[in-house]
Protein backbone atom coordinates (compact mmCIF):
# COMPACT_ATOMS: atom_id res chain seq x y z
CA UNK A 1 0.00 0.00 0.00
CA UNK A 2 1.15 3.12 -0.77
CA UNK A 3 0.14 6.57 0.27
CA UNK A 4 -0.10 9.61 -2.59
CA UNK A 5 -0.61 12.80 -1.62
CA UNK A 6 -0.99 16.22 -4.01
CA UNK A 7 0.72 18.97 -3.15
CA UNK A 8 3.50 21.49 -3.36
CA UNK A 9 7.03 20.64 -2.58
CA UNK A 10 8.80 23.72 -0.54
CA UNK A 11 12.94 24.22 -0.76
CA UNK A 12 13.94 26.13 1.09
CA UNK A 13 16.69 27.54 3.91
CA UNK A 14 16.34 25.85 7.56
CA UNK A 15 15.52 29.66 8.75
CA UNK A 16 12.42 30.00 6.27
CA UNK A 17 11.83 26.17 7.16
CA UNK A 18 11.61 27.31 10.79
CA UNK A 19 9.10 30.18 9.85
CA UNK A 20 6.94 28.19 8.13
CA UNK A 21 6.81 25.55 11.10
CA UNK A 22 5.57 28.22 13.26
CA UNK A 23 2.75 29.43 11.48
CA UNK A 24 1.96 25.92 11.29
CA UNK A 25 2.41 25.34 14.83
CA UNK A 26 0.47 28.68 15.90
CA UNK A 27 -2.26 28.03 12.54
CA UNK A 28 -1.61 31.63 11.87
CA UNK A 29 -3.47 31.48 8.44
CA UNK A 30 -6.49 29.75 9.60
CA UNK A 31 -5.47 26.21 9.58
CA UNK A 32 -2.51 23.63 9.53
CA UNK A 33 -1.04 23.14 6.18
CA UNK A 34 1.90 20.92 6.05
CA UNK A 35 1.36 18.05 4.84
CA UNK A 36 4.94 16.63 6.16
CA UNK A 37 8.35 17.48 7.28
CA UNK A 38 10.63 15.98 4.76
CA UNK A 39 14.23 17.35 5.58
CA UNK A 40 15.71 20.31 7.28
CA UNK A 41 15.52 21.94 3.40
CA UNK A 42 12.33 20.73 2.22
CA UNK A 43 8.77 20.34 3.44
CA UNK A 44 5.97 19.26 1.78
CA UNK A 45 2.64 21.58 2.09
CA UNK A 46 -1.35 21.57 0.55
CA UNK A 47 -1.68 23.50 -2.92
CA UNK A 48 -4.48 25.72 -1.41
CA UNK A 49 -2.55 27.59 1.28
CA UNK A 50 0.19 29.15 -1.50
CA UNK A 51 -1.14 32.37 -2.50
CA UNK A 52 -1.98 33.13 1.50
CA UNK A 53 1.32 32.53 2.31
CA UNK A 54 3.47 34.02 -0.12
CA UNK A 55 2.05 37.21 0.97
CA UNK A 56 2.43 36.33 4.49
CA UNK A 57 6.39 35.51 3.39
CA UNK A 58 6.11 38.89 2.22
CA UNK A 59 5.06 40.62 5.03
CA UNK A 60 7.36 38.96 6.98
CA UNK A 61 10.15 39.93 4.79
CA UNK A 62 9.00 43.43 5.20
CA UNK A 63 8.83 43.35 9.12
CA UNK A 64 12.59 41.53 9.38
CA UNK A 65 14.17 44.28 7.08
CA UNK A 66 14.92 47.99 8.13
CA UNK A 67 15.76 50.99 6.44
CA UNK A 68 19.75 51.04 5.68
CA UNK A 69 19.71 54.93 6.33
CA UNK A 70 17.62 57.40 8.36
CA UNK A 71 15.57 59.14 6.10
CA UNK A 72 15.29 62.97 6.95
CA UNK A 73 11.45 63.77 5.93
CA UNK B 1 11.04 71.21 -8.54
CA UNK B 2 9.66 70.77 -11.98
CA UNK B 3 11.80 67.24 -12.47
CA UNK B 4 10.54 66.18 -9.86
CA UNK B 5 7.10 66.24 -10.76
CA UNK B 6 8.93 64.47 -13.93
CA UNK B 7 9.90 61.18 -11.07
CA UNK B 8 6.68 61.16 -9.37
CA UNK B 9 4.85 60.80 -12.70
CA UNK B 10 7.27 58.00 -13.99
CA UNK B 11 6.43 56.35 -10.37
CA UNK B 12 2.82 55.96 -11.19
CA UNK B 13 3.85 54.93 -14.27
CA UNK B 14 5.53 51.70 -12.89
CA UNK B 15 3.05 50.73 -10.58
CA UNK B 16 1.01 50.55 -13.33
CA UNK B 17 2.92 48.45 -15.04
CA UNK B 18 3.29 46.23 -12.34
CA UNK B 19 -0.43 46.52 -11.71
CA UNK B 20 -2.54 46.70 -8.36
CA UNK B 21 -0.79 45.31 -5.65
CA UNK B 22 -2.82 42.01 -6.27
CA UNK B 23 -1.46 41.78 -10.11
CA UNK B 24 1.91 42.53 -8.97
CA UNK B 25 1.43 39.88 -6.53
CA UNK B 26 0.23 37.31 -9.44
CA UNK B 27 3.13 37.90 -11.63
CA UNK B 28 5.81 37.51 -8.26
CA UNK B 29 4.00 33.82 -7.47
CA UNK B 30 4.51 32.63 -10.92
CA UNK B 31 8.50 33.67 -10.88
CA UNK B 32 8.54 32.19 -7.22
CA UNK B 33 6.57 28.57 -8.41
CA UNK B 34 8.70 29.02 -12.03
CA UNK B 35 11.86 29.42 -10.22
CA UNK B 36 13.34 26.12 -11.02
CA UNK B 37 13.14 27.07 -15.22
CA UNK B 38 14.05 31.04 -13.70
CA UNK B 39 17.15 30.03 -12.97
CA UNK B 40 18.14 28.59 -16.22
CA UNK B 41 16.14 30.86 -18.44
CA UNK B 42 17.74 33.93 -16.58
CA UNK B 43 20.61 34.36 -18.39
CA UNK B 44 18.43 33.68 -21.84
CA UNK B 45 16.05 36.27 -20.76
CA UNK B 46 18.79 38.77 -21.14
CA UNK B 47 20.05 37.00 -24.58
CA UNK B 48 16.68 37.21 -26.06
CA UNK B 49 16.66 40.46 -25.41
CA UNK B 50 19.85 41.49 -26.99
CA UNK B 51 20.10 42.94 -30.48
CA UNK B 52 20.94 41.55 -33.56
CA UNK B 53 23.83 42.06 -35.37
CA UNK B 54 23.69 43.74 -39.11
CA UNK B 55 24.46 39.61 -40.01
CA UNK B 56 21.85 38.12 -37.61
CA UNK B 57 19.00 40.65 -39.06
CA UNK B 58 20.11 40.14 -42.97
CA UNK B 59 20.41 36.22 -42.47
CA UNK B 60 16.48 36.14 -41.67
CA UNK B 61 16.04 37.82 -44.86
CA UNK B 62 14.57 36.03 -47.92
CA UNK B 63 17.27 35.62 -50.97
CA UNK B 64 15.49 37.83 -53.24
CA UNK B 65 15.64 40.86 -50.73
CA UNK B 66 19.16 40.40 -50.30
CA UNK B 67 19.77 40.05 -54.60
CA UNK B 68 17.54 43.34 -54.53
CA UNK B 69 19.37 45.24 -51.46
CA UNK B 70 23.27 44.10 -53.26
CA UNK B 71 21.87 46.15 -56.00
CA UNK B 72 23.76 48.96 -54.44
CA UNK B 73 26.89 49.25 -54.18
CA UNK B 74 26.55 51.11 -50.40
CA UNK B 75 24.81 47.83 -48.85
CA UNK B 76 27.83 45.73 -50.85
CA UNK B 77 30.14 48.02 -49.08
CA UNK B 78 28.40 47.87 -45.51
CA UNK B 79 27.89 43.99 -46.04
CA UNK B 80 31.44 43.85 -47.09
CA UNK B 81 32.60 45.64 -43.95
CA UNK B 82 30.85 44.19 -41.37
CA UNK B 83 32.23 40.82 -42.83
CA UNK B 84 34.76 38.55 -40.25
CA UNK B 85 38.32 39.35 -41.13
CA UNK B 86 38.39 36.19 -42.88
CA UNK B 87 35.42 36.16 -45.27
CA UNK B 88 36.94 39.93 -46.64
CA UNK B 89 40.26 38.49 -47.36
CA UNK B 90 38.29 35.86 -49.65
CA UNK B 91 35.74 38.11 -50.81
CA UNK B 92 38.61 40.20 -52.28
CA UNK B 93 40.76 37.50 -53.53
CA UNK B 94 38.13 35.95 -55.56
CA UNK B 95 36.41 39.36 -56.80
CA UNK B 96 38.00 39.66 -59.86
CA UNK B 97 37.76 35.76 -60.77
CA UNK B 98 34.90 35.18 -63.41
CA UNK B 99 34.41 31.46 -62.52
CA UNK B 100 34.10 29.21 -59.83
CA UNK B 101 36.80 28.89 -57.87
CA UNK B 102 37.23 25.13 -56.51
CA UNK B 103 36.34 24.77 -52.74
CA UNK B 104 39.05 22.56 -51.80
CA UNK B 105 41.35 26.15 -53.39
CA UNK B 106 39.37 28.25 -50.84
CA UNK B 107 40.13 25.70 -47.90
CA UNK B 108 44.03 25.86 -48.47
CA UNK B 109 44.19 29.20 -48.06
CA UNK B 110 43.81 28.69 -44.39
CA UNK B 111 46.15 26.38 -42.59
CA UNK B 112 44.85 23.26 -40.90
CA UNK B 113 44.18 24.18 -37.22
CA UNK B 114 42.25 27.02 -38.70
CA UNK B 115 39.56 25.10 -40.50
CA UNK B 116 37.40 25.79 -37.96
CA UNK B 117 37.48 29.39 -38.40
CA UNK B 118 37.08 28.49 -42.54
CA UNK B 119 34.16 26.90 -41.59
CA UNK B 120 32.12 29.69 -39.76
CA UNK B 121 33.24 31.92 -42.48
CA UNK B 122 32.29 29.97 -45.65
CA UNK B 123 28.37 29.30 -43.45
CA UNK B 124 28.58 33.07 -43.28
CA UNK B 125 29.25 34.26 -46.82
CA UNK B 126 26.55 31.27 -47.76
CA UNK B 127 23.84 32.85 -45.53
CA UNK B 128 24.57 36.43 -46.60
CA UNK B 129 24.19 35.15 -50.36
CA UNK B 130 27.80 36.65 -50.87
CA UNK B 131 28.86 33.47 -52.86
CA UNK B 132 27.04 30.24 -53.86
CA UNK B 133 27.93 27.04 -54.48
CA UNK B 134 28.61 25.70 -58.27
CA UNK B 135 30.36 23.00 -59.99
CA UNK B 136 33.49 23.73 -61.66
CA UNK B 137 33.89 21.87 -64.62
CA UNK B 138 35.22 18.14 -63.98
CA UNK B 139 32.55 18.04 -61.13
CA UNK B 140 34.60 19.75 -58.42
CA UNK B 141 32.41 21.36 -55.98
CA UNK B 142 33.43 25.31 -56.08
CA UNK B 143 32.29 28.77 -54.71
CA UNK B 144 31.25 31.48 -56.62
CA UNK B 145 30.45 34.80 -55.59
CA UNK B 146 26.69 36.16 -56.25
CA UNK B 147 26.77 38.05 -59.68
CA UNK B 148 24.93 40.86 -58.01
CA UNK B 149 26.92 41.32 -55.12
CA UNK B 150 30.26 41.26 -57.32
CA UNK B 151 29.40 43.55 -59.83
CA UNK B 152 27.96 46.18 -57.10
CA UNK B 153 31.39 45.52 -54.67
CA UNK B 154 33.52 46.18 -57.41
CA UNK B 155 31.86 49.32 -58.05
CA UNK B 156 31.79 50.21 -54.67
CA UNK B 157 35.47 49.71 -54.42
CA UNK B 158 36.39 50.63 -57.86
CA UNK B 159 34.18 53.81 -58.18
CA UNK B 160 31.47 54.53 -61.06
CA UNK B 161 28.10 53.78 -62.02
CA UNK B 162 25.70 55.76 -61.46
CA UNK B 163 25.92 58.14 -58.49
CA UNK B 164 24.85 57.95 -55.35
CA UNK B 165 21.29 58.42 -54.56
CA UNK B 166 22.03 60.88 -51.70
CA UNK B 167 23.24 64.12 -53.68
CA UNK B 168 25.15 66.93 -51.77
CA UNK B 169 23.98 70.13 -51.77
CA UNK B 170 25.29 72.47 -54.30
CA UNK B 171 24.89 75.73 -53.29
CA UNK B 172 25.98 75.86 -49.84
CA UNK B 173 23.93 76.66 -46.42
CA UNK B 174 22.97 80.32 -46.03
CA UNK B 175 22.66 79.03 -41.94
CA UNK B 176 25.32 75.53 -42.12
CA UNK B 177 25.22 73.38 -38.67
CA UNK B 178 28.26 72.27 -37.34
CA UNK B 179 28.89 68.89 -35.40
CA UNK B 180 28.36 69.77 -31.67
CA UNK B 181 24.89 71.44 -32.92
CA UNK B 182 23.91 67.84 -34.76
CA UNK B 183 25.11 65.97 -31.90
CA UNK B 184 23.28 68.09 -29.52
CA UNK B 185 20.23 67.86 -31.93
CA UNK B 186 20.56 64.32 -32.33
CA UNK B 187 21.16 63.26 -28.30
CA UNK B 188 17.54 66.00 -27.90
CA UNK B 189 15.36 64.22 -30.09
CA UNK B 190 16.62 60.48 -28.87
CA UNK B 191 16.08 61.17 -25.49
CA UNK B 192 12.74 62.63 -26.38
CA UNK B 193 11.77 59.06 -27.61
CA UNK B 194 13.15 57.79 -23.61
CA UNK B 195 11.38 60.96 -22.17
CA UNK B 196 8.40 59.35 -23.54
CA UNK B 197 9.24 55.76 -22.39
CA UNK B 198 9.65 56.94 -18.78
CA UNK B 199 6.49 59.00 -18.64
CA UNK B 200 7.90 62.22 -17.69
CA UNK B 201 5.86 64.74 -19.29
CA UNK B 202 7.86 68.07 -19.41
CA UNK B 203 8.85 67.20 -23.38
CA UNK B 204 6.95 67.61 -26.29
CA UNK B 205 5.59 64.58 -26.80
CA UNK B 206 6.21 62.31 -29.92
CA UNK B 207 4.22 61.09 -32.79
CA UNK B 208 1.20 58.63 -33.21
CA UNK B 209 3.36 57.04 -35.32
CA UNK B 210 6.44 56.36 -32.81
CA UNK B 211 3.91 55.45 -30.06
CA UNK B 212 3.22 52.90 -32.00
CA UNK B 213 6.04 51.73 -32.75
CA UNK B 214 7.20 51.52 -29.19
CA UNK B 215 4.30 48.99 -28.57
CA UNK B 216 4.99 47.17 -31.70
CA UNK B 217 8.73 46.64 -30.64
CA UNK B 218 6.95 45.72 -27.08
CA UNK B 219 8.62 48.06 -24.96
CA UNK B 220 5.42 49.61 -24.42
CA UNK B 221 1.89 48.19 -23.99
CA UNK B 222 -1.29 49.79 -23.71
CA UNK B 223 -2.60 49.82 -19.69
CA UNK B 224 -5.41 47.34 -19.86
CA UNK B 225 -7.72 50.09 -17.85
CA UNK B 226 -7.04 53.22 -19.73
CA UNK B 227 -5.46 52.34 -22.75
CA UNK B 228 -2.40 54.66 -22.38
CA UNK B 229 0.95 53.30 -23.56
CA UNK B 230 2.80 52.06 -20.17
CA UNK B 231 6.31 50.18 -20.21
CA UNK B 232 7.02 46.73 -20.44
CA UNK B 233 9.92 44.62 -18.60
CA UNK B 234 11.51 44.74 -22.32
CA UNK B 235 11.37 48.64 -22.23
CA UNK B 236 13.14 49.27 -18.85
CA UNK B 237 16.02 46.95 -19.96
CA UNK B 238 16.08 48.89 -23.49
CA UNK B 239 16.35 51.72 -21.48
CA UNK B 240 19.40 50.90 -19.46
CA UNK B 241 21.21 50.12 -22.48
CA UNK B 242 23.30 52.68 -24.71
CA UNK B 243 22.77 54.79 -27.40
CA UNK B 244 24.31 52.62 -30.25
CA UNK B 245 22.20 49.87 -29.31
CA UNK B 246 18.70 50.88 -28.58
CA UNK B 247 18.52 53.15 -32.43
CA UNK B 248 19.63 49.91 -33.77
CA UNK B 249 17.06 47.67 -32.04
CA UNK B 250 14.67 50.70 -32.68
CA UNK B 251 15.67 50.99 -36.20
CA UNK B 252 15.26 46.64 -36.76
CA UNK B 253 11.57 47.27 -35.26
CA UNK B 254 10.80 49.77 -37.38
CA UNK B 255 11.63 48.22 -40.68
CA UNK B 256 9.76 45.21 -39.15
CA UNK B 257 6.29 47.91 -40.00
CA UNK B 258 7.87 49.57 -42.88
CA UNK B 259 5.27 47.80 -45.21
CA UNK B 260 2.82 49.44 -42.94
CA UNK B 261 3.54 53.02 -44.51
CA UNK B 262 3.84 52.00 -47.84
CA UNK B 263 7.57 51.75 -47.65
CA UNK B 264 9.96 49.40 -49.48
CA UNK B 265 11.95 47.57 -47.24
CA UNK B 266 15.11 47.60 -49.97
CA UNK B 267 14.31 50.99 -50.44
CA UNK B 268 14.35 51.95 -46.94
CA UNK B 269 17.63 49.79 -46.20
CA UNK B 270 19.76 51.02 -49.04
CA UNK B 271 18.90 54.66 -47.54
CA UNK B 272 19.99 53.54 -44.47
CA UNK B 273 23.54 52.28 -45.27
CA UNK B 274 23.65 55.12 -47.82
CA UNK B 275 23.61 57.62 -44.50
CA UNK B 276 25.73 55.35 -42.62
CA UNK B 277 28.38 56.32 -45.34
CA UNK B 278 27.55 59.72 -45.21
CA UNK B 279 29.83 62.78 -43.69
CA UNK B 280 29.15 63.96 -40.48
CA UNK B 281 28.55 67.69 -40.05
CA UNK B 282 27.72 68.03 -43.97
CA UNK B 283 24.24 68.60 -46.01
CA UNK B 284 22.81 66.85 -47.86
CA UNK B 285 19.91 67.28 -50.88
CA UNK B 286 16.41 65.75 -50.94
CA UNK B 287 16.39 66.46 -54.73
CA UNK B 288 15.41 63.24 -56.74
CA UNK B 289 14.05 61.27 -53.27
CA UNK B 290 10.97 59.80 -54.34
CA UNK B 291 8.04 60.53 -52.37
CA UNK B 292 7.99 57.15 -49.68
CA UNK B 293 11.36 58.42 -49.00
CA UNK B 294 10.82 61.60 -47.80
CA UNK B 295 8.47 59.98 -45.57
CA UNK B 296 10.90 57.87 -44.27
CA UNK B 297 13.30 60.96 -44.08
CA UNK B 298 10.97 63.14 -41.56
CA UNK B 299 10.47 59.30 -39.70
CA UNK B 300 14.30 59.18 -38.96
CA UNK B 301 14.09 62.95 -38.31
CA UNK B 302 11.51 62.61 -35.70
CA UNK B 303 14.05 59.92 -34.33
CA UNK B 304 17.41 62.23 -34.22
CA UNK B 305 18.86 60.43 -37.17
CA UNK B 306 19.06 63.49 -39.05
CA UNK B 307 18.21 66.92 -38.99
CA UNK B 308 16.34 69.08 -41.29
CA UNK B 309 15.49 73.21 -40.48
CA UNK B 310 12.54 73.13 -42.69
CA UNK B 311 10.77 70.22 -43.72
CA UNK B 312 10.81 71.47 -47.10
CA UNK B 313 14.31 72.98 -47.44
CA UNK B 314 15.44 70.47 -49.57
CA UNK B 315 18.51 69.97 -46.99
CA UNK B 316 19.53 67.46 -44.39
CA UNK B 317 22.01 66.83 -42.30
CA UNK B 318 22.63 63.12 -41.52
CA UNK B 319 23.38 62.99 -37.48
CA UNK B 320 25.87 60.98 -35.62
CA UNK B 321 23.03 58.31 -34.58
CA UNK B 322 23.02 57.90 -38.44
CA UNK B 323 26.14 57.19 -38.72
CA UNK B 324 26.80 53.98 -37.05
CA UNK B 325 23.79 52.23 -37.68
CA UNK B 326 25.05 49.61 -39.62
CA UNK B 327 27.86 48.67 -37.76
CA UNK B 328 24.94 47.94 -34.62
CA UNK B 329 26.50 46.33 -31.72
CA UNK B 330 29.59 46.47 -32.63
CA UNK B 331 30.02 49.89 -32.79
CA UNK B 332 31.94 51.29 -29.73
CA UNK B 333 33.79 54.65 -31.45
CA UNK B 334 31.96 56.85 -32.83
CA UNK B 335 29.20 56.92 -30.23
CA UNK B 336 28.26 60.21 -28.67
CA UNK B 337 30.34 60.54 -25.87
CA UNK B 338 28.77 61.02 -22.80
CA UNK B 339 30.59 61.69 -19.62
CA UNK B 340 29.90 59.26 -16.33
CA UNK B 341 27.71 61.47 -14.05
CA UNK B 342 27.14 58.87 -11.36
CA UNK B 343 28.58 58.96 -7.88
CA UNK B 344 27.65 55.75 -5.89
CA UNK B 345 29.02 55.88 -1.84
CA UNK B 346 29.24 53.01 0.55
CA UNK B 347 25.86 54.53 2.15
CA UNK B 348 23.85 53.85 -0.98
CA UNK B 349 23.65 57.40 -1.86
CA UNK B 350 23.15 57.66 -5.79
CA UNK B 351 24.79 61.60 -6.72
CA UNK B 352 23.94 62.11 -10.43
CA UNK B 353 25.25 65.05 -11.52
CA UNK B 354 23.35 66.28 -14.49
CA UNK B 355 20.71 68.52 -15.41
CA UNK B 356 18.67 65.69 -17.71
CA UNK B 357 15.36 64.74 -16.60
CA UNK B 358 15.99 61.76 -18.56
CA UNK B 359 19.16 60.69 -16.97
CA UNK B 360 17.49 61.72 -13.23
CA UNK B 361 14.36 59.77 -14.26
CA UNK B 362 16.92 56.64 -15.16
CA UNK B 363 18.10 56.79 -11.88
CA UNK B 364 15.10 56.77 -10.19
CA UNK B 365 13.75 53.85 -11.65
CA UNK B 366 15.58 52.25 -8.48
CA UNK B 367 16.86 54.72 -6.45
CA UNK B 368 14.55 56.69 -4.23
CA UNK B 369 14.88 60.35 -5.26
CA UNK B 370 15.56 62.73 -2.64
CA UNK B 371 16.95 66.15 -3.97
CA UNK B 372 16.64 67.43 -6.76
CA UNK B 373 19.08 71.10 -7.55
CA UNK B 374 20.18 72.00 -11.18
CA UNK B 375 23.23 70.18 -11.84
CA UNK B 376 22.79 67.52 -9.13
CA UNK B 377 19.86 64.68 -8.25
CA UNK B 378 20.59 62.86 -4.76
CA UNK B 379 18.98 59.69 -4.47
CA UNK B 380 19.61 56.54 -2.15
CA UNK B 381 18.75 52.81 -3.08
CA UNK B 382 16.84 51.25 -0.92
CA UNK B 383 15.22 48.00 -0.47
CA UNK B 384 11.76 49.14 -1.36
CA UNK B 385 13.02 50.88 -4.43
CA UNK B 386 15.35 48.07 -5.84
CA UNK B 387 12.51 45.87 -4.85
CA UNK B 388 9.89 47.85 -7.35
CA UNK B 389 12.82 47.77 -9.71
CA UNK B 390 13.14 44.08 -9.40
CA UNK B 391 9.28 43.54 -10.11
CA UNK B 392 9.14 45.72 -13.00
CA UNK B 393 11.77 43.13 -14.34
CA UNK B 394 15.21 44.77 -14.25
CA UNK B 395 17.55 42.94 -13.08
CA UNK B 396 20.37 43.19 -10.24
CA UNK B 397 22.71 43.16 -12.99
CA UNK B 398 21.17 45.49 -15.33
CA UNK B 399 20.89 48.32 -12.64
CA UNK B 400 24.79 47.24 -11.28
CA UNK B 401 26.23 47.65 -14.85
CA UNK B 402 24.19 51.01 -15.24
CA UNK B 403 25.52 52.20 -12.38
CA UNK B 404 29.10 51.35 -13.48
CA UNK B 405 28.66 52.34 -17.14
CA UNK B 406 27.58 55.61 -16.41
CA UNK B 407 30.18 56.55 -12.92
CA UNK B 408 31.65 59.24 -12.36
CA UNK B 409 34.89 59.74 -14.08
CA UNK B 410 35.84 60.09 -10.33
CA UNK B 411 34.87 57.18 -9.47
CA UNK B 412 36.65 55.86 -12.03
CA UNK B 413 39.69 57.18 -11.40
CA UNK B 414 39.17 55.59 -7.54
CA UNK B 415 38.64 52.18 -8.67
CA UNK B 416 39.11 48.97 -9.52
CA UNK B 417 36.19 48.47 -8.37
CA UNK B 418 34.39 51.09 -9.82
CA UNK B 419 31.53 50.86 -7.25
CA UNK B 420 31.31 49.98 -3.75
CA UNK B 421 31.36 46.07 -3.43
CA UNK B 422 29.01 46.44 -0.21
CA UNK B 423 26.34 48.01 -2.23
CA UNK B 424 27.35 46.06 -5.43
CA UNK B 425 26.84 43.08 -3.32
CA UNK B 426 23.49 44.23 -1.45
CA UNK B 427 21.66 44.58 -4.63
CA UNK B 428 22.63 41.13 -5.83
CA UNK B 429 21.24 39.97 -2.14
CA UNK B 430 18.08 41.87 -3.01
CA UNK B 431 17.24 40.12 -5.70
CA UNK B 432 18.38 37.08 -4.61
CA UNK B 433 16.05 37.47 -1.48
CA UNK B 434 12.83 37.12 -3.59
CA UNK B 435 13.43 33.45 -4.65
CA UNK B 436 14.29 32.27 -1.00
CA UNK B 437 11.66 29.75 -1.68
CA UNK B 438 11.62 27.12 -4.71
CA UNK B 439 7.72 25.74 -5.10
CA UNK B 440 6.94 22.79 -6.98
CA UNK B 441 3.85 21.67 -7.72
CA UNK B 442 4.31 17.96 -7.02
CA UNK B 443 2.76 14.21 -5.35
CA UNK B 444 3.86 12.84 -2.74
CA UNK B 445 4.59 9.28 -2.26
CA UNK B 446 4.76 7.70 0.96
CA UNK B 447 4.42 4.32 3.48
CA UNK B 448 5.72 2.18 1.13
CA UNK B 449 5.56 -1.61 2.33
CA UNK B 450 9.00 -2.54 1.29
CA UNK B 451 12.25 -1.22 0.50
CA UNK B 452 12.33 -3.36 -2.62
CA UNK B 453 9.58 -1.55 -3.76
CA UNK B 454 10.62 1.99 -3.22
CA UNK B 455 13.76 1.56 -4.82
CA UNK B 456 11.92 0.11 -7.97
CA UNK B 457 9.37 2.80 -8.02
CA UNK B 458 11.82 5.75 -6.97
CA UNK B 459 14.38 4.50 -9.84
CA UNK B 460 11.84 4.63 -12.45
CA UNK B 461 10.70 8.25 -11.77
CA UNK B 462 14.21 9.46 -11.33
CA UNK B 463 14.76 7.16 -15.30
CA UNK B 464 12.22 9.42 -16.31
CA UNK B 465 13.29 12.62 -15.22
CA UNK B 466 10.31 13.49 -12.91
CA UNK B 467 11.85 12.53 -9.03
CA UNK B 468 12.65 16.04 -7.42
CA UNK B 469 12.89 14.38 -4.09
CA UNK B 470 13.88 11.45 -2.52
CA UNK B 471 14.77 9.75 1.24
CA UNK B 472 15.67 6.17 1.24
CA UNK B 473 14.79 5.89 4.90
CA UNK B 474 12.05 7.14 5.46
CA UNK B 475 10.39 5.65 1.83
CA UNK B 476 8.77 9.13 0.83
CA UNK B 477 9.71 10.62 -2.36
CA UNK B 478 7.92 13.20 -4.68
CA UNK B 479 7.54 13.52 -8.09
CA UNK B 480 6.63 16.37 -10.94
CA UNK B 481 2.48 16.94 -10.96
CA UNK B 482 3.12 16.15 -14.65
CA UNK B 483 4.51 12.78 -13.86
CA UNK B 484 2.30 11.68 -11.71
CA UNK B 485 0.40 9.64 -14.30
CA UNK B 486 2.93 8.35 -15.34
CA UNK B 487 4.26 6.62 -12.59
CA UNK B 488 1.02 5.68 -11.30
CA UNK B 489 0.70 3.63 -14.65
CA UNK B 490 3.71 2.21 -13.97
CA UNK B 491 3.28 1.25 -10.26
CA UNK B 492 -0.02 -0.54 -11.29
CA UNK B 493 1.79 -2.37 -13.64
CA UNK B 494 4.43 -3.87 -11.56
CA UNK B 495 1.73 -4.88 -8.88
CA UNK B 496 0.28 -6.89 -11.27
CA UNK B 497 3.31 -8.33 -12.52
CA UNK B 498 3.92 -9.22 -8.55
CA UNK B 499 0.83 -10.66 -8.02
Amino acid sequence: MVNVVKGVLVECDQAMKQFLLHLDETMALGCRFIIQNLDETHLFISADILTTLQSRIDDLMDQVSFPLVEKDS
Amino acid sequence: MGGLHGVSTRRAAVTLAAGSGGRAFGIKCKCIVMADAGKASKQNQSKTFQCKNLHDYLKTLPASTLDRLYNHPTTCLAVYRELPEIGRHYVIRILFVEQPVPQAVVASWLSQENSKEHNEVTKVLKELQVWQEAPIPGGLPGWILNPIFKKNCRMALLGGGRANCIQSQLDADSKPRDIPFLDQYATERWECVLHYMVGSQQQEGISADAVRLLLHARLMKRDEEDGSPVITREGFQFLLMDTAQQVWHFILQYLDTVQEHNLDLVECLTFLFQLSFSTLGKDYSTQGMSEAMLKFLQHLREFGLVYQRKRKGGRFYPTRLALNIAAGQTSAPGDIERVGYIVVETNYRVYAYTDSNLQVALVALFCEMMYRFPNLAVGILTRDSVRQALRSGITAEQMINFLRLHAHPRMVANGPPVLPPTVVDQIKLWENERDRFNFSEGVLYSQFLSQQDFQVLRDHAQDQGVLIWQNERQRTMVVTKGGHDDVKRFWKRYNRGND
